[in-house]
């Protein structure tokens, strides 16, 4: 077997122990479980979602998910309490951003469930170009 | 002096190999969310990857600074490239505008400079790869 093949394999599998360890006990590991739903999946939720729009707030203002409450990271403080006012145990949280490649919706999802500690918060696939492209 | 240019080549290299891979190893979580963007793999995959691309980055990356298993590393950190450039080449034409996820989350850089620093990068490695190609042993 050729040297650089040899090697390439040697740091191949050299590289599964630290991974495996970072799986096991990183605090920052990510969740074999997936915090994305569908459109689909959350309309089967019914009454029981609160919709919240990561969107910035002109976005907002031109158009939204009937019910949602803005929560973006520019008014975090500011519409945080309004967001709360609507929450109870029961509900389960889907928040959205404008589409599939946007990255607000995952920021406000895991401050939401790290520095508020709510469960059950979700992220919506495809975020507002879902929703838009479903109702047309 | 051509041999001390590809070691401070190389030594560069590694460097940033060993940068890009200690910041995903500071929020495997996020870089896993990083790597879901691109739309390619799913959650799973994107999991298994975010633990395991950041150490193979770390130690490519020493193995190139410390010239230990050298030419293996400097292959794979070519394929790597190889494969980032064509995950990240294909997003804007599948319509995505996201982060690369190169140095973990939140390094907002634009689509066509680091396509261009990473065919750099690329063509480097190359060409480390050819020079690296040692003469046949003399037979007496």
């Amino acid at each position: 077997m050729p040297l650089a093949l040899r090697q390439m394999l040697a740091i191949l599998l050299l590289a599964v122990i630290p991974a495996v360890a970072t799986g096991l006990w990183h605090p920052r590991r990510p969740s074999w479980q997936s915090d994305e739903v569908t459109l689909a999946a959350a309309g089967a939720w019914g009454q029981s979602v609160l919709w919240v729009d990561a969107r910035p707030d002109s976005d907002f203002a031109r158009a939204h998910i009937p019910g949602a409450q803005p929560l973006n990271e520019d008014y975090w403080d500011d519409l945080l309490p309004g967001l709360l006012d609507h929450w109870d145990a029961t509900r389960k949280v889907v928040v959205y951003c404008s589409s599939l490649s946007c990255q607000t919706s995952r920021d406000v999802a895991r401050r939401l469930r790290e520095e508020v500690n709510l469960p059950n918060v979700f992220v919506l696939e495809g975020g507002w170009e879902a929703w838009e492209r479903q109702q047309h | 002096m051509t041999k001390t240019r590809h070691r401070i080549v190389a030594t560069l290299i590694g460097l940033l190999f060993l940068y890009a891979g200690c910041m995903k190893l500071l929020d495997p979580a996020a870089f896993a969310v990083d790597i879901l963007n691109y739309r390619i793999l799913p959650w799973t995959g994107a999991v298994l990857l975010a633990l395991y691309l950041p150490w193979l980055e770390v130690l490519c990356g020493a193995a190139l600074i410390f010239r230990r298993a050298y030419r293996g590393a400097l292959h794979i950190t070519a394929f790597l490239f190889a494969l980032f450039l064509a995950a990240y080449g294909s997003t804007r034409p599948r319509g995505l505008d996201i982060d690369c996820g190169c140095f973990g989350h939140g390094m907002h850089r634009g689509y066509w400079s680091t396509l261009a620093v990473d065919v750099l990068l690329l063509a480097i490695l190359v060409w480390l790869i050819k020079s690296d190609v040692r003469p046949p042993v003399q037979k007496l």
